[in-house]
């Protein structure tokens, strides 16, 4: 099967926890990245570092056009400006992917018909793209909770590991016991 | 009710006292109570657990 890559808006939250895992590298399997210039500003405040790796950064700018239902609909879900920044440009890039690590962004991004995926999905997703091996990623969800403030339940992370090998090394299957 | 004591930034405190002194709330811990109710809202664990799983399900079997 034959596998398309796609431009991503990417939010901030991505960009700086994949950075903090030193896997920011993974986007460039992405064809663009494009940014607001608010979501730029919020990563040279956090993570000024990210900028600074050689990425298919595209800063793109946007009208704020309040009146309008995507504006207002980010309003009322209480979203940042670099959340509606990247929505707008969503509006006029609707094939590409919104990658965000944010509920609520998430949450209107689903709503307006957008795909939408996180910094687990861009991580998980190397195994398939053929990037990463599976025991890479598994390290790399391993130190989530001591190298980024990506915060995921223990629980949850063990599901996602459970699930990277159950997929790509199956354990033995289980033989009933005989009384 | 729960009494909770914490620290806001200047700025997100004066637009809370605007939207009170405006009269679209009765003081400002309505305002406050208000913006917790729709950020839990928004981020009840089943809902971001889905999120966590759909990402799992797009990393591992999706075609882009």
């Amino acid at each position: 099967m034959t596998e398309e890559t796609r431009d991503v808006v990417c939010d901030a939250g991505p960009i700086i926890h994949l950075d903090e895992l030193g896997c920011l590298d993974l986007l460039a399997d992405f064809r663009e990245i494009l940014l607001s210039p608010s979501v730029v500003e919020e990563i040279k405040k956090h993570r000024p570092v990210a900028l600074t790796v050689k990425l298919p950064f595209s800063v793109l700018r946007t009208h704020n056009r309040t009146d309008e239902p995507l504006p207002t609909t980010c309003r009322i879900f209480a979203l940042d400006r670099g959340e509606t920044e990247s929505l707008l440009i969503m509006e006029s890039h609707p094939d590409a992917i919104f990658l965000t690590d944010d509920a609520s962004a998430r949450m209107v991004a689903e709503r307006m018909g957008f795909r939408v995926h996180g910094t687990i999905g861009v991580i998980i997703r190397t195994i398939r793209r053929g990037r990463k091996s599976p025991e890479e990623v598994l390290s790399i969800i391993g130190s989530i909770p001591s190298r980024s403030t990506l915060f995921i339940k223990s629980t949850l992370l063990k599901e996602i590991a459970l699930k990277i090998k159950k997929e790509f090394n199956p354990d033995p299957p289980l033989t009933p016991c005989s009384n | 009710m729960k009494t909770v004591q914490t620290e806001v930034p200047e700025a997100l405190y004066n637009k809370a006292v605007s939207l009170v002194n405006e009269g679209w709330f009765l003081d400002e811990k309505d305002v406050f109570s208000e913006a917790i109710r729709r950020f839990l809202e928004t981020h009840q664990s089943e809902l971001m657990q889905k999120y966590i799983r759909d990402d799992i399900e797009w990393g591992l079997h999706g075609n882009d």
